[in-house]
């Protein structure tokens, strides 16, 4: 009997791991397939000098890795961009988003328009949106410049110049991302209970001085969500780019992912394409626990 | 329990019939075939060929699939390396180098020399170049289609301007005299251009189908197997030609500007024969003119297209018939309505020229003088890398500012390391 007895004990504690791995396997079963299967091949190829056409690979080891970080100019050049890119959406994109939510997140009359206004391009199709303000930004002919005529501005051929292409991307895609922060950011502020800023109001203080020190220190845990997969999509995009601007003008909006998307499909280069690939997803994953770790730390304050 | 085995017997009945269908459903062939058209004109005519093949073939169907020229060559080369591989497929001059040295073509010549009254010889052996390697054979051109000048014939009746067709028949049709066409084609206020490069993808994909014609008629060359011809004083004078048609005349379609010669919004471009099918319902006069001739020559530039099989097909015995069967001299002369052929008695028949209703003999004879002198575009092993390498220095030379023979030096570097 005192034996059997933790036996027991042993089988229901085995039985309810079993029912749990059961009601977690489904989702399990997804990652591992579709997301830990394909990272470990990546990696796995990243090792190898595999061309897509021929069908032919060879084992290389860190060769690739060497090739990208040391004597491959363009991937400097590229990596740069990807970060003047993000550098540039990131701040942009939140501050607008961050605005637009404290305009629209009290109830007013056609509240829910101007909401809508803002949030469309995010449903919009990428393609659609890409292409429209591919027309928009076109040289003489174009709407923005034909406007920006109209008060007395000579515009750029926005997509055509290098200087100015990494500029367009970067506000037509903040136009195009916005939307869904400004949700976010709305959602937190309405879960900011009131009484705080009616108590503070009733010490007298400023606008500015609750904003500062009682919503903005509130919203933080949602400006951490926000600015991880703000800066994680900056990192990632690509069909912007490949519909705008090809990369170009002289590779000036070449980014990170359309490179990779160039060396694997249209030079064939698997196995370097996988190593960026890798670089790309270690640099990823290094920002976002930086952001993590940075915002735990001021969070005493 | 009768009726529970009837049930059963129904059951087992029914299970039979639907692996009898797809049994053979299996036996019945199929032939998948990428092509980079989505004109209905293209395809009825592909169909039609296909629906021949029944008569001989009665279980093969072939299914012609549409890739946007664009995406063309990256998926087809995905397809082979994911494992499902087209049976056949169109393929460009530019990637015929990089594809026969990959392998991945299949060597159709048993078939083509088997096959009763193909005559292979009849192929000429100029437009089979890219596409032979000993005695192997990878493809069979089905279109060797010469650039030509097509113009808006309204709008130079209104400019009382002379054609382009009856200045070449006078010996005076030349890039200078299209350049001052253009401009004074050129209307601002109506958003008319003088000219639009090739498919209007000039300042991308098609930078060198639209620079090659002025470069060649100037006595220069893309690039030689070791040297890059870009940066030569020749190909620096003609596209100079072109860079002021842009920025000083302001004739040409700017890079990032719309502005189409099928819609009626420009008064010349230069592209191929197959585009007639664009002009179907244009609500304006037009013609057809050679290319312009050049300090240095009449050059004409063929772009070339061939039907292949890939070598890792499941059907690469039928495949081949296929091929066989589409690029006989009958077959051959109906898709010369739209794709000029590389079989010298079709091109030197009367049929070819009267082969496009839309298009008249005299025009046709154009088209078919083009091929006689016409060398085809550049192409290299590696010209996707070149491509790639060449296209963002090019973009610096779309500027106002730009020094044409300094930013041809950078090309030129470009094109180089990879030669």
């Amino acid at each position: 009997m005192t034996q059997t007895a933790p036996r027991t004990k042993l089988t229901l504690r085995a039985r309810e791991a079993i029912a749990g791995w059961l009601f977690v396997s489904p989702i399990t079963i997804g990652f591992l397939i579709f997301f830990v299967g394909p990272l470990i091949a990546v990696v796995g190829y990243s090792l190898t000098e595999w061309n897509l056409l021929t069908r032919q690979s060879t084992f290389v080891g860190m060769d690739n890795y060497v090739d990208a970080l040391s004597q491959n100019p363009d991937f400097w050049h590229v990596l740069k961009n990807s970060l003047v890119f993000a550098a540039g959406l990131v701040p942009l994109n939140m501050a607008l988003a961050l605005t637009l939510a404290i305009a629209l997140s009290r109830p007013f009359r056609g509240v829910v328009i101007f909401r809508t206004i803002f949030f469309a391009p995010v449903v919009t199709a990428a393609v659609a949106w890409a292409i429209v303000w591919s027309f928009l930004l076109q040289g003489e002919s174009g709407a923005v410049n034909q406007m920006l005529a109209v008060v007395g501005i000579d515009g750029p051929n926005w997509l055509r110049h290098p200087d100015w292409a990494m500029f367009a991307v970067i506000v037509t895609r903040v136009f195009k991302t916005v939307g869904l922060n400004m949700i976010l950011y709305i959602a937190a502020l309405q879960s900011i209970p009131r009484d705080y800023e009616e108590a503070a109001r009733l010490e007298g203080a400023s606008g500015w001085q609750v904003f500062r020190l009682i919503t903005w220190p509130l919203l933080a845990p949602t400006t951490l969500v926000i600015m991880v997969i703000t800066v994680v999509g900056s990192l990632k995009v690509f069909d912007h780019i490949y519909l705008m601007t090809g990369g170009g003008p002289e590779n000036g909006t070449l980014v990170l992912a359309f490179y990779i998307y160039e060396q694997a499909f249209e030079f064939f280069n698997v196995g370097y394409a996988a190593a960026l690939a890798v670089i790309l997803f270690v640099l990823i994953v290094a920002l976002t626990i930086t952001q993590v770790i940075l915002k735990q730390r001021s969070q005493p304050q | 329990m009768t009726t529970q085995h009837k049930l059963i017997k129904r059951l087992i009945g029914s299970t039979a019939l639907a692996v009898a269908l797809t049994g053979s459903a299996a036996l019945a062939e199929e032939l998948r075939f990428t092509v980079w058209t989505g004109s209905d004109a293209h395809l009825s005519m592909l169909n039609g060929i296909a629906d021949g093949f029944k008569e001989t073939h009665p279980d093969v169907t072939v299914k012609f699939e549409t890739i946007p020229f664009g995406d063309y060559v990256q998926k087809i080369t995905l397809q082979l390396a994911g494992g499902n591989p087209p049976d056949l497929g169109w393929l460009l001059e530019s990637s015929a180098p990089t594809f026969v040295d990959a392998g991945v073509l299949a060597d159709v010549a048993g078939t083509l020399k088997g096959t009763d009254g193909y005559d292979f010889e009849d192929l000429s052996a100029s437009a089979m170049g890219l596409w032979q390697d000993g005695d192997a054979v990878f493809g069979v051109p089905f279109s060797t289609s010469p650039f030509i000048v097509y113009y808006n014939k309204s709008l130079y009746d209104a400019a009382g301007l002379e054609h382009p067709d009856t200045l070449a028949a006078k010996g005076e049709w030349t890039w200078e005299r299209l350049k001052q066409d253009a401009a004074a084609l050129k209307d601002g206020d109506s958003g008319v251009w003088g000219f639009q490069s090739v498919d209007g993808q000039g300042y991308g994909s098609r930078v060198l189908h639209t620079l090659i014609p002025i470069i060649r008629s100037y006595g220069g060359v893309a690039w030689t197997d070791d040297a890059c011809g870009l940066n030569s004083d020749e190909a620096v004078a003609a596209i100079s030609l072109y860079h002021d048609m842009i920025f000083k005349d302001q004739s040409a379609v700017p890079p990032g500007e719309q502005g189409d010669f099928f819609t009626g919004n420009a008064a010349l471009t230069v592209t191929q024969l197959s585009r007639v099918s664009k002009l179907k319902d244009a609500e304006f006069e037009w013609g057809i003119a050679p290319l312009p001739a050049g300090p240095a020559a009449t050059a004409s530039v063929i772009g070339q297209a061939a039907i292949v099989a890939f070598a890792q097909g499941k059907q690469k015995d039928l495949a081949a018939d296929f091929l066989a069967y589409m690029t006989n001299a009958e077959n051959v002369a109906v898709m010369a309505a739209f794709f000029p052929p590389a079989r010298q008695s079709v091109l030197e028949g009367d049929a070819f020229l009267s082969s496009n209703a839309a298009v008249t003999p005299e025009q046709m004879k154009i088209v078919a003088d083009g091929i006689a002198n016409g060398a085809v575009a550049p192409g290299h092993v590696a010209y996707p890398q070149i491509d790639s390498a060449m296209r963002p220095k090019f973009d610096a030379l779309w500027k106002a500012e730009a020094e044409v023979k300094a930013t041809l030096d950078e090309v030129c570097a470009a094109v180089e390391s990879h030669l």
